[in-house]
Formats: structure tokens, C-alpha cells, sequence
């Protein structure tokens, strides 16, 4: 075996394995992360023989090589070699003489894990033997990642302890441990044979047809500098039940594992990232060095089956890992493409370590505290035990970006339980996935809302209120008032008769007026007889209100006139003003004054209204709600808000909708005046504005899409008013912080179905309040939430499950549906003989126990097997000023093509690409809409919630402009809306506005190609990117233009602005501000300019003066107006200034001088010659990535990086290779010109947009340029240099530069 | 004691074949073996006190070379 391999020399240069790196650029990515410092220390109690430990341990530092490696940049990629100076061999330190030995020591050993290591400059590793007394040693041992991973910590653990022990007279040393070189004659064997290869296609067929991974919390996985670490002991009984089963625990354990995550993830595999050893069958398994690999595994445990047959099922993906586990989990990463930021390759990572259990060392008693395993994406499940499965330990390690030290230490109870659980149960489905303490706080600690309400009715309540003011005023509508007295006089009246007519317990009204007194007397009349109200909008259709009726069977009718269904009606216009006087009626009727001691009516359990709702599907149901549910709803708001009879609320929603009920019956209960809104006026904002200032309304309700179009109003702002409610729908944070900004009142969210008397939970969505998204909160008196899984076991905090709900506000029935009825109020599993209703929400507890509302099932959307909350996608949208409002579906306008679409009321300055890269720089790319659709309004229905029925299909709205007329100009058209998506584009659409992207550009300019038989070059649809434009360049058949040319059109705009010419960066070309070029507003022409030396054949200038020269001559042969504009990018800004010096100079007109990022050339001539890799990172940059950040290694030598390009679809990949000879051109000459050239001083402004994110410690400050500017105004912009034109960048710096160039396009600068 | 026949029966047990397909010189990851099971059998194997190493057992993954390690550990424990 060995014999064969190759063995490399450690003292001269040699490559690194496959697996170090990726460690190594990770580690070079971010160079003070000390994550990648793996430690541990024992704690060795009684007599150790110093002499022979220290020989023991230099005995094995002797054969470990790799903790001497020294490794660094080469000119093709990182190097090692083996480095003498660098062995680490033992440090004895003495602590007995601290005060505290240990804590010394813990401090010491701390410091030193948190120390980074530059692995080229520094050790990669230590052994430090801390002496706390003559019979307590700690011995600590650090290493690198890049040295070690778990298993040869172990080993050098092992061989130490051996050689100790052949050191006391106990037995033989044992083998050596092989060396390095060994370890790198294997990788390099692998790497060079046909193995590969087949592991490489298994894995392409593994995940082939695979759904994006997903972890357990949304969030991007890259490691922090520190990890939550965690750690608990299962219990004996999981090692015995352990050893029961056929198949070895490992694979138990994580297939276990699995089950757990998708709990959470809630999908329908899970995929887990598997640690191996990658020692099996390997010659340079005993060599101590970095050979750890992670592979993914798509596990799909079957519940339902008793855990024996499961994990026959499971074990097979988890063997088949193994078997091809020596590929590399990074290389199979770039394989499958998910090598964007926010893609993953498995959720959790679960870690087997079945070589636990410590080597004895004679004589001593001894213990192991780990410190640190490397870095932690996510969330690492590690199970150490010993082979056998005895002592089994989990240890969590959790990346804080993602989860609280407490999120971190609940999963590790909560796994070991469910561990436990399921070891036991008769299969995984009657596991649940809370422990029992977080089941008993979610079920009954969170709802603790026990309180005392009267047991009473509603009618009791305003009875009281009638008799104590009876001349407070009670109702108001427009200049009209009615007292308490009058409403109980009218209303006992009318109660008469509709005694007469059968009205009383167990009967039902209804109700079809408009906001009126009648109303307001029609329904006290109605609940003082007893019976219940059902309320009816006559604009709706006849045959749904016959239905209702044929359904109630109400005993009468109060309406102005007949409706469908033959209900006799009693119109105001013929009800009594006062009472008759009984004749000799029952003694009831006299004891129903309020002058005659207690009132008659209903009791507490009558029903006090019934409301139909509509369904989803089918019918609509009616809700039949009691008095002494509604009763709870309206004390506790009474109690809770503190209302007083000073109150004022304004009733507006109408009175189909439940809402109503606390705005028509809260004031009358409390005492306070109920101002009835004018019929119609719900729609109006501006007269709502009006009511509220006039009326003096101390509250009102609002739904929140009706609240955003509300707030959008200018007559909304400065509004005062004690408190205003929503409910209804979701309320979003931006709308909470919009209406804080515009409106003075406290704002609180509440959430209910109508089943539930209107609402049963509430939060107080302050001004201060930052929570995303806005909880639904807490559960109101006597009222509890619960979030269930499948089978009604609450989940865990942050696990979506549905949401239930308890207590003494739900409904009695649905009228005459008992089917309905028992599918939707089911028996309480946690309060014996309650109930508890089914909403059809979804819902997470958050940690802090207030309740999350995620929407209705068609709020969540499946794409590419990735669950989407539409929720999210709008809070970016409403995060723009560009959006008034804006809500996103799903629409599947084509069968199997289901896509996004937003709906958007336009702010200011709206242009759907610039508002694409706003929402792309805030969600995964798999949520960015496919299409954004500009609507006047948001369609809504008559309770005010969106109409998703009215919203167009994109097709339709997203073209304006006229058809295509040519046969050419309708090829390109159609071209242009096949790569779209679209149905029709118009011939002067822009196919970037209209949602197109580089990568579809690239597609699209290939079928141009074959549709036309030649290439006019991608260029080509930058300058001409509409399909007429497109289609004539097609035609007239002209030159290949790549994109290189001096000036290349990045944006066309309002011709009679000043165009902004941009200088290109580094690289030479302009391409990196087509972004920003787009997201100008209002838009402008926007010019590259680009190097000549990009050409093959030009010659550069002498000087930078000489090129700049160049540079405004080809400005001014395009640019007819007075005033123009400069910006640059890095070395692009200086160029610019020496430009604008010299417009100048000609008397010309110069407007902005933008730069981004750069700095005057004094700076760059005291730094080092740029080496041969610079080029290449500018050509890197250029493709929109950071040289210093990429999402791979990527070796910086030419057929690397383009083929990088070309693989991650960047546009730059498909350009010929001559462009990689004229970039490095360009770098070299721009770079000398740099060096030599001396600012003249500009007389005008600079505008610098400085990366605050970079340049630490380097003294590089936008202040140098005052000595060749007049003045430098700085904006700060929270992004490193190299991103400066990326999505995020771009989103903060057009605002500015678009406010400054408008400024200065007239004036100009004197 | 363990013999060069009941480790080829442990082995072709845990990979459910029949001892006989398994060759002295055999690679046992062919043969269905992975490190799971090779743990396994080193514990079961470990049973009498018999110090075996993952490391040396995972460097070659034949019968006889699992044999070789075993049966010198023997004789060690023994003498």
C-alpha cells in the first residue's frame, strides 16, 4: 500500500489536501477568526512523572508532523511544508505559586484558543503542561484545524499515553505514528484515480432531483468566532436500548437525528450533514492530520413504523454515504451549484465519535474539557461515547449569528429527550418534539389568564350604564346625539314589539340597517328581549341573503324594506318612540324599565349575536356566539385599555364583519359615547381624518391593508387619538413603524377568528416595539393558545404548527351545521371537558412565549420544494420607498409554473428593476419575485381584506408599450417574453425593467445568435435593450461589440438631464454599475467609460493626465449639455478627479464627482507592487464577487478563475479569452500611471461614499482628498470596498447620488 | 480465544454474507463493510480485554491483515 504511493517530501513546498482547503480559504477569508482553533485540555490528578511526560509527549510531537506545518499563499494556490522551528514541543508552566492555579490556567488556555492563527506567519499548534500543584496537571493540547481534526486528536492522545505508560515500565511503545508525506501521497492518489470519478457521479445522482436544504432557523450558514457549546448525558437506558437494536448506534443516532430536524424544518425529508472519519481503508489512517469530511444524506424516516423496520430504511442512504465518504462534501457542494450565500448543502450537522473514553495514565485520575472542534456553521450534534455505546454524551455546538445560548441548550434537552422518547415508543409518530417542561409551559404556563368576569350579559351591563347616567350622551352621529336615556327608552319600545312578534331566548333578529340611531336602537331592543342579532348587508347578493335567512329563520327582520327570503321586516319608520303601557302583559315587560330592578332578557348563556362568515369554500356558516363569551372579550378590553366613560370610539366597520361588535357595544358597556361613522365613510381616508379630528375619537379599528392606505393619505398626519386597534389581517413592522411616524396613539395589534368572539389575543405594538414580525402576543382573561403539531402535542418555540385556541369566548355551534361544527371545536386534550377550536392558522411561540402568526396555508408556498412565507417577501417590499403598499401570491398561470408575483402601489420614484435588486438584497433569490406588477390600489373586498381574485396576472400589466410591427421586431419580441415569462412584451420595453437579469441576458443574446446567425456580442443588448432596438441592430448587420468598447451605454433615461459618466475600476471595464446605473431615479443616461488598453493592439497613454485627457475627449463627443457628471470606482475615482480638472480647464461645466471608495494616488505609491494575482482579482471583482470572500477557493491563476466565472453563470465566463490578457493589461498600466501621477487640486465638491465596513487600521480616510478638492462631503455606506457596487451597496448610494445629481444639474458648480 | 475462522464468521455475519465468499486477501469495503461495522466488530472482538486500535484496523481492511493485528495482540495479552 504505502509502497506504492508517492511519498512527498515534508521540508519542501507541497500542495494541501483536498480537505485543507477549504479550511485554509476559510480561514484566509477572515484571518482574525479563531474558530478554527481546535483544543482541549485533561485534567490529570495525582502523581504524574514529569520527566516521562514530557517525554512521552515530545516523543509524539516528534512523529506528528502536521503540527509543524507552515502554510501559505503561493503564486497557484496555498503551500505547506514541515517547519522544525515550528514543533510544538511541551511547555511546562508552572502555576502552583497563583492564588488560583486553575482558573490561571483556564484563563491562559482561553486566551490562547481565542487567539487567531495566521497559518503562515504562526504555529499552528501547542502543548502546554500546567503544573496547579504536585498532584494536579492540566495539559493542554491546541491544533489548528488545518493540523488536526477529532480523530488524530485522539490519536496524539492515545500514542501519548502509550509512551508514557512504556516510559513508567508499563509495557511497549506500540507503532509509530506514520507521517505526514503518507497523508499526502493518499489524497494525491485519490485525487489522480478512477474512484473519484465514480464517487463523484454517485453524488450527482444522489442529489440530482434533491430540494434545496434548509436549517432549522432561516439564516445564512457560515461560521461566527465563537459557538454556543452544550452539553448533556443521555441517559443509561438509551445505551441499553441502544445495544437492543440490530444496526450499530451511530446510524440510530442520526437517523434519529434527522427525524428531529425535520420536526422543525417541517418538510418532508431531512438532509443532515454525516461527519466521517475518512480513515476507513485508508493507508494514512493512523497519520494525525485534518481528514474529516462531511457528506449530506437525505433521510426520510417513515414515522408510522415501529423504529426497527424505520431504520432499515434509513440505514441504507446512511451506508451508501460512507461508502463514497472520501468525496469531498465542499467539491460536492460546488458540483451541485449551491455555492451562493444562503444556500446549503444539508441542514444539521451530526457528528459520530465513537472513540470517546479516555486512555488510562497510570496513576492518575483523569477527566477531558473540551474547548473548541472548529468552526460551526449551524448547529453540530455530536454523540461521543465508546465503541461499545456506554457513557453516551450529546454535545451541542450552535453558531450564535443563528441561535441564543438558550435556543442552543433547549435543543440539546429537547433532542436527548426525543431520543429517549423514541427509543421507547412504538414508533416516531407518538413522539413529541417538546420536552415535557416545554410542553407544560406552552400548554399551561403561558396560558395562565384565569380572571374573574361578572356573570352577566351584555344587555345587563348597558342596563346598569342606562340607569347611572341615564343623561350621558350614549351615541353621536354627525351633529346628532342621543343620550342613555332616550336609547333606553326607544329601545324598550321597539323591544315591545318585537316581544310581540316572538323575539326572546333562543331566537333570533335580524339586522340590515346602515349605520344610523335606528341601528344602534334596533340592536339594543333586539339583545333586551333575549334574543340574538344576526346582522345582514342588503348589498349583498339576494340569493345568499334567502339562504341566510331560509337558514336562521329570524322572527323578524329590521330593515328598511324587504329583503329575499320573506322575513317580515319592521322599518324604523314604523317603530314606536316610546313604550306602550302593557296590556296586562306578562310581569316581565314592566320589569323590564330600568326602573324596576333587575332587567328580564337574556341570561349569560343565550346567545347574544350570529354572525355569518364565509368560508373558503362552500356556504357561508353562521357563528352562533353567547352572551357570556362576547361578555369576556368586551370586559377584559374594558379592564385592560382602561376605558372610561370620557372614551369616544368611532364604529365604522360594518357590522357583517365581527370587528363591529366591541366598536358597537364597548362604549355603551363602559358608559362612553359610541360616534357612528356617516354610511360609506369606512372607504373614505380623507373623510375618516376628518371624523377622527372633528369627532374627537379617542379610539378606532382599522384593518391594516385599510391602515396603510390610511396613513398613505397627507391629511393622516400629526393625528392624535388615545388608542388605535387592528386586526383582521397581519399587521407588518413597517407598517407599525409607518403609522408611529405619521399618527400619535398607542397601536395594538389583536387577532381572532369570528369563532371566537372576535378576538383572543393581544400586543402592544409600541413605538419602540422592533419585533419581526409583529406578534398576535398573548391570550386575552380566560383564553388560551395553544400551537399543535399534527397530533394536537404542542410544539416546540420556533417550530410553525397550528394554532388552536381555548377557552370561555369560543363559539356555541355552527347554527344548524353539527358537521362543521365537530370538524372545527374539538374536545380539549388539556382541559377535560372543554373544547378547543381549529383556526387553519399556522403559528410559532416565540422564545418569550408571545404567539407569531404565519398566515393561513395559502400565505405559505411550496417553490422547488422551499417553504415560503409570502409575509416576508413583503415586509422587503414595504421596506422601500418605492412601496406604498404591496402584497405577493403565488400565481400558477401556466400549469406547473408556479411563480411569485408582486403587487405594488408605487411610492416615490418606483422602477421595478431597482425595486428587484431592493427585494434581492433582502431574501433568498429563490423569494425574489418573478414579477412586480404596479396597481393604482390594492383590490380589496367588503371587510376590507385583499382581493386576490382582482389582481391581474402579471402578463397583462407589466407591458406598456406598443406591439411589436416588424416580422423582426415580433421575433425578438417573443424572444424577449419566452425568457421572461411573460405573455406579451411591447417592442419598447426595456428587458431589464422588465425583470431580466445578466444570467437570462446570456441565455437570451444565445437564441438571438441562433435566431439570426451571428453574435452581435452581449454588449449588444446593453445598448439596445428593447426588441425593437435589438431586433434593427439585427438586421443591419454590424459589428461584434463584447461590451469592451471605450464607451459602452449602461442606462438610457430622461433625455434632457446631464448624462453621469462612470470611469471603470481596476479591471478596465464599466460593467459593475449597471446596477446602480438602474437604480438611479429619476433614471438619466448613464455612460461606462472603459480602457482602450482592453483592445489588443492600443497603446496607453504616458500619464494618467494624458488618459483623462483621452477620457473627456470621448465624453464630450457625446455629451451635448453643459454639465456632466463623473463617478468612479476605486482607482475609477481618481481618474475622475484628474477628468473633472481638466473639464475644467476647458471652461466646461462640471456637476457631481462621485467616487466610491477611493483614495488619492499618494496612498497607493507608498504601498507594495501588486503581484501577478491582481489582475485577477479585479477580473473577479468585476464578476460581482470579492476576491477576498469567495464562496469557494478558488486558485488565482487564469483557467481557474474563468472557469469559476463560467460556473457561477457569471457573464464574464463566456467572454473570449483575450479579455483575461487585456484586463491584465490594464491592471499593469493603470497601476503604473497610478503610481506617477500627482493630484492637481480640483475646485469643486467631491461626494465620496466611503466603505465604512473596510480599510481597518490602514489610515484610509476620505479627508486626504482636501487638499485637491474644495470640499469633500462624505456619506458612509455600511459595506466593504469590494461590494460597493453589489445589490446592498447600490440600494443606499442611489438615493444620495440621484438627490445630488439633481441638484446639481442646473446649477452646475461655479 | 479468536481464530482466523470466527473473525471471517463475525465479519461475513455483520455483512450478511456466508463465510466462505470471504478471501483472506478480500477488500472488506467491497464486500459491504464500513466503519460502523467494523467498530462493531472490533468491540465485540475487544470483549476479552483485547486491546485493538480503530486506527491500525482502518488502515487495511482484509481478513488477514485484521488477523495479523488480533492474533500478535493475543499473544501479548498471553505472554
Amino acid at each position: 500500500m504505502s509502497g506504492q504511493l508517492a511519498m512527498p517530501p515534508l521540508h519542501a513546498p507541497q500542495p494541501l489536501t483536498e480537505a485543507q482547503s477549504g479550511l485554509w480559504y476559510a480561514q484566509a477569508l477572515d484571518p482574525a477568526n479563531p474558530i478554527f482553533n481546535t483544543g482541549h485540555y485533561l485534567d490529570l490528578r495525582g502523581p504524574l512523572d514529569a520527566g516521562a511526560f514530557r517525554a512521552a509527549v515530545n516523543g509524539m510531537v516528534a512523529e506528528a508532523d502536521a503540527l509543524a506545518l507552515r502554510i501559505e499563499a503561493g503564486r497557484h494556490g496555498p503551500l505547506q511544508s514541515v517547519e522544525e522551528a515550528r514543533r510544538p514541543w511541551l511547555e511546562v508552566v508552572d502555576l502552583a505559586g497563583e492564588a488560583d492555579p486553575e482558573a490561571a490556567a483556564l484563563v491562559a488556555m482561553t486566551r490562547d484558543m481565542e487567539t487567531p492563527v495566521d497559518p503562515a506567519r504562526q504555529r499552528l499548534a501547542r502543548e502546554v503542561l500546567f503544573r496547579l500543584g504536585p498532584r494536579r496537571h492540566i495539559w493542554y493540547q491546541r491544533a489548528h484545524h488545518l493540523a488536526l481534526d477529532a480523530f488524530a486528536t485522539d490519536l496524539t492522545l492515545r500514542r501519548v499515553a502509550e509512551l508514557y505508560a512504556a516510559r513508567c515500565g508499563q509495557g511497549q511503545p506500540g507503532r509509530t505514528l506514520p507521517s505526514f508525506s503518507l497523508a499526502l501521497a493518499e489524497d494525491a492518489a485519490y485525487r489522480g484515480g478512477t474512484r473519484r470519478a465514480a464517487d463523484a457521479a454517485f453524488w450527482r445522482d444522489a442529489f440530482a432531483d434533491g430540494p434545496e436544504s434548509v436549517g432549522m432557523v432561516p439564516g445564512t450558514a457560515v461560521s461566527a468566532r465563537r459557538a454556543h457549546r452544550c452539553a448533556v448525558a443521555l441517559p443509561e437506558s438509551v445505551g441499553k436500548a441502544l445495544a437492543r437494536l440490530g444496526p450499530p448506534w451511530p446510524d440510530v443516532l442520526a437517523a434519529l437525528a434527522g427525524a428531529y430536524a425535520r420536526r422543525h424544518t417541517g418538510g418532508e425529508e431531512a438532509v443532515v450533514g454525516v461527519a466521517l472519519m475518512g480513515r476507513l481503508g485508508s493507508p494514512a489512517a493512523r497519520v494525525p492530520c485534518t481528514l474529516m469530511n462531511v457528506v449530506p444524506v437525505r433521510l426520510q424516516p417513515d414515522e408510522q413504523l415501529p423504529l426497527a423496520e424505520m431504520l432499515r430504511a434509513t440505514t441504507q442512504p446512511l451506508a451508501e454515504a460512507r461508502r463514497h465518504g472520501r468525496y469531498r462534501g465542499e467539491q460536492l457542494r460546488r458540483d451541485l451549484g449551491r455555492v451562493a450565500a444562503g444556500r446549503r448543502l444539508f441542514g444539521p450537522l451530526v457528528n459520530l465519535l465513537p472513540f470517546g473514553g479516555l486512555p488510562a495514565f497510570r496513576g492518575l485520575d483523569v477527566t477531558q474539557h473540551v474547548l473548541g472542534t472548529g468552526p460551526v456553521d449551524d448547529i453540530t450534534f455530536t454523540f461521543r461515547a465508546t465503541p461499545s455505546g456506554a457513557g453516551l454524551r450529546l454535545e451541542v455546538e450552535a453558531n450564535p449569528d443563528l441561535y441564543s445560548g438558550a435556543a442552543a441548550r433547549a435543543h440539546a434537552l429537547r433532542l436527548a429527550q426525543f431520543i429517549a422518547a423514541a427509543l421507547e415508543a412504538p414508533c416516531l409518530a407518538a413522539v413529541p418534539t417538546a420536552t415535557p417542561a416545554e410542553a407544560d409551559w406552552l400548554l399551561h404556563g403561558l396560558n395562565a389568564t384565569s380572571h374573574p368576569v361578572p356573570d352577566t350579559t351584555i344587555w345587563a351591563l348597558i342596563a346598569a350604564r342606562m340607569r347611572e347616567t341615564p343623561h350621558a350622551t350614549a351615541l353621536a352621529f354627525g351633529e346628532a346625539a342621543m343620550t342613555y336615556a332616550e336609547l333606553e327608552a326607544r329601545s324598550a319600545a321597539l323591544a315591545g314589539v318585537l316581544r310581540a312578534q316572538g323575539a326572546g331566548p333562543g331566537r333570533i333578529v335580524a339586522v340590515a340597517l346602515e349605520r344610523s340611531f335606528a341601528l344602534m336602537v334596533g340592536l339594543v331592543a333586539v339583545l333586551r328581549t333575549g334574543a340574538a342579532y344576526l346582522p345582514l348587508d342588503p348589498g349583498h347578493p339576494p340569493e345568499r341573503i334567502a339562504r341566510i335567512l331560509a337558514d336562521a329563520r329570524p322572527v323578524v327582520l329590521l330593515a328598511k324594506a324587504a329583503l329575499a327570503g320573506g322575513t317580515p321586516v319592521l322599518p324604523p319608520a314604523g317603530w314606536p318612540r316610546q313604550g306602550a303601557a302593557p296590556a296586562g302583559g306578562p310581569a316581565d315587560d314592566r320589569a323590564d324599565g330600568p326602573a324596576d330592578g333587575p332587567p328580564d332578557g337574556p341570561s349569560p348563556d343565550d346567545t347574544a349575536y350570529v354572525l355569518y362568515t364565509s368560508g373558503s369554500t362552500g356556504a357561508p356558516k353562521g357563528v352562533v356566539v353567547a352572551h357570556r363569551a362576547i361578555l369576556n372579550r368586551l370586559e377584559w378590553m374594558r379592564r385592560h385599555y382602561g376605558f372610561t366613560p370620557a372614551d369616544r370610539i368611532l364604529q365604522k366597520t360594518p357590522i357583517t364583519f365581527d370587528v363591529s361588535v366591541w366598536e358597537l357595544f364597548l362604549p355603551l358597556i363602559a358608559g362612553a359615547t359610541l360616534v357612528l361613522a356617516p354610511p360609506g365613510a369606512h372607504r373614505d381616508p380623507v373623510a375618516l381624518a376628518a371624523i377622527l379630528r372633528r369627532q374627537r375619537i379617542t379610539t378606532a379599528h382599522f384593518v391594516p391593508s385599510m391602515l396603510a392606505a390610511f396613513l398613505a393619505e397627507p391629511a393622516t398626519r400629526g393625528l392624535r387619538l388615545a388608542r388605535v386597534f387592528c386586526s383582521g389581517e397581519a399587521l407588518t413592522p413597517e407598517l407599525r413603524d409607518r403609522f408611529h411616524a405619521t399618527c400619535t396613539a398607542e397601536l395594538h395589534n389583536l387577532y381572532g377568528p369570528t369563532e371566537a368572539a372576535v378576538d383572543v389575543s393581544f400586543w402592544p405594538a409600541a413605538a419602540d416595539d422592533a419585533s419581526r414580525p409583529v406578534p398576535i402576543g398573548f391570550p386575552v382573561w380566560n383564553t388560551q393558545l395553544y400551537v399543535l403539531d399534527e397530533a394536537l402535542r404542542p410544539v416546540p418555540p420556533g417550530v410553525t404548527g397550528h394554532l388552536f385556541i381555548g377557552g370561555v369566548q369560543l363559539a356555541r355551534e355552527y347554527l344548524g351545521r353539527p358537521d362543521l361544527t365537530a370538524r372545527a371545536f374539538l374536545q380539549s386534550p388539556f382541559r377535560p371537558g372543554e373544547r378547543i377550536y381549529r383556526t387553519g392558522d399556522h403559528a410559532q411561540v416565540r422564545e418569550d412565549g408571545a404567539i407569531l402568526f404565519l398566515g393561513r396555508s395559502d400565505q405559505q408556498v411550496k417553490i422547488r420544494g422551499l417553504r415560503i412565507e409570502l409575509g416576508e417577501i413583503e415586509a422587503a417590499l414595504a421596506g422601500s420607498r418605492m412601496v406604498r403598499q404591496a402584497r405577493v401570491i403565488a400565481r400558477e398561470d401556466r400549469a406547473g409554473d408556479r411563480r411569485l408575483v408582486a403587487y405594488v402601489v408605487p411610492g416615490d420614484g418606483f422602477d421595478a428593476t431597482a425595486l428587484r435588486a431592493h427585494v434581492a438584497a433582502r431574501v433568498p433569490d429563490y423569494m425574489v419575485p418573478a414579477a412586480f406588477v404596479a396597481l393604482a390600489a390594492l383590490p380589496v373586498n367588503s371587510s376590507g381584506k385583499l382581493d386576490r381574485a382582482a389582481l391581474p396576472a402579471p402578463g397583462h400589466a407589466a407591458s406598456h408599450s406598443r406591439p411589436a410591427e416588424t416580422e423582426a421586431e415580433r421575433r425578438m419580441a417573443s424572444l424577449f417574453a419566452e425568457m421572461l415569462g411573460l405573455e406579451r412584451v411591447g417592442a419598447e420595453d426595456d428587458f431589464f425593467a422588465l425583470g431580466g437579469h445578466s444570467l437570462l441576458a446570456v441565455e437570451l443574446m444565445l437564441r438571438v445568435r441562433e435566431a439570426w446567425g451571428w453574435d452581435p456580442g452581449l454588449g449588444a443588448l446593453f445598448e439596445h435593450p428593447t426588441a425593437a432596438r435589438l431586433a434593427a441592430l439585427m438586421e443591419d448587420r454590424g459589428e461584434a461589440d463584447h461590451g469592451l468598447g471605450p464607451l459602452v451605454r449602461l442606462c438610457q433615461g430622461d433625455a434632457a438631464l446631464p448624462p453621469l459618466f462612470l470611469v471603470h475600476p481596476a479591471g478596465g471595464i464599466s460593467w459593475c454599475y449597471g446596477r446602480l446605473a438602474r437604480a438611479l431615479a429619476p433614471r438619466r443616461a448613464v455612460h461606462g467609460l472603459q480602457a482602450p488598453a482592453l483592445q489588443e493592439g492600443a497603446t496607453l497613454p504616458d500619464s494618467l493626465e494624458a488618459l483623462a485627457a483621452d477620457y473627456v475627449d470621448r465624453i464630450l463627443a457625446v455629451a451635448p449639455h453643459d454639465t456632466v457628471h463623473l463617478g468612479g470606482w476605486s482607482v475609477g475615482g481618481i481618474i475622475a478627479q484628474a477628468m473633472a480638472v481638466r473639464l475644467r480647464a476647458l471652461g466646461r461645466r462640471v456637476g457631481v464627482v462621485a467616487m466610491l471608495d477611493s483614495y488619492p494616488t499618494d496612498v497607493w505609491r507608498a504601498e507594495a507592487e501588486p503581484d501577478a494575482h491582481a489582475p485577477l482579482r479585479a477580473l473577479l471583482a468585476i464578476g460581482g464577487f470579492d476576491p477576498d470572500r469567495l464562496p469557494e477557493p478558488v486558485p488565482l491563476e487564469p483557467q481557474a478563475v474563468a472557469d469559476f466565472l463560467r460556473r457561477s453563470d457569471s457573464p464574464l465566463g463566456r467572454l473570449p479569452p483575450q479579455v483575461l490578457s487585456g484586463v491584465a493589461r490594464v491592471v499593469r498600466g493603470n497601476n503604473r500611471l497610478v503610481r506617477a501621477h500627482r493630484h492637481a487640486r480640483y475646485g469643486g465638491e467631491i461626494l465620496h461614499f466611503r466603505a465604512a465596513l473596510d480599510h481597518a487600521g490602514r489610515g484610509l480616510h476620505p479627508d486626504l482628498w482636501k487638499p485637491y478638492a474644495a470640499a469633500v462631503k462624505v456619506a458612509d455606506i455600511p459595506a466593504l470596498h469590494a461590494a460597493m457596487t453589489g445589490a446592498a451597496a447600490v440600494a443606499r448610494i442611489a438615493p444620495v447620488l440621484s438627490a445630488h445629481l439633481l441638484a446639481r444639474d442646473t446649477e452646475g458648480q461655479e | 480465544m479468536l481464530t482466523r475462522e470466527s473473525l471471517r464468521a463475525d465479519i461475513a455475519a455483520i455483512i450478511h454474507a456466508d463465510p466462505g465468499e470471504i478471501g483472506g486477501e478480500d477488500d472488506l469495503i467491497d464486500l459491504g463493510l464500513d466503519s460502523l461495522r467494523a467498530m462493531n466488530l472490533l468491540v465485540r472482538w475487544s470483549g476479552s480485554g483485547l486491546r485493538l486500535d480503530f486506527g491500525e484496523f482502518a488502515e487495511r481492511l482484509t481478513l488477514d491483515a485484521w488477523w495479523a493485528i488480533v492474533d500478535r495482540q493475543q499473544q501479548q495479552q498471553a505472554g
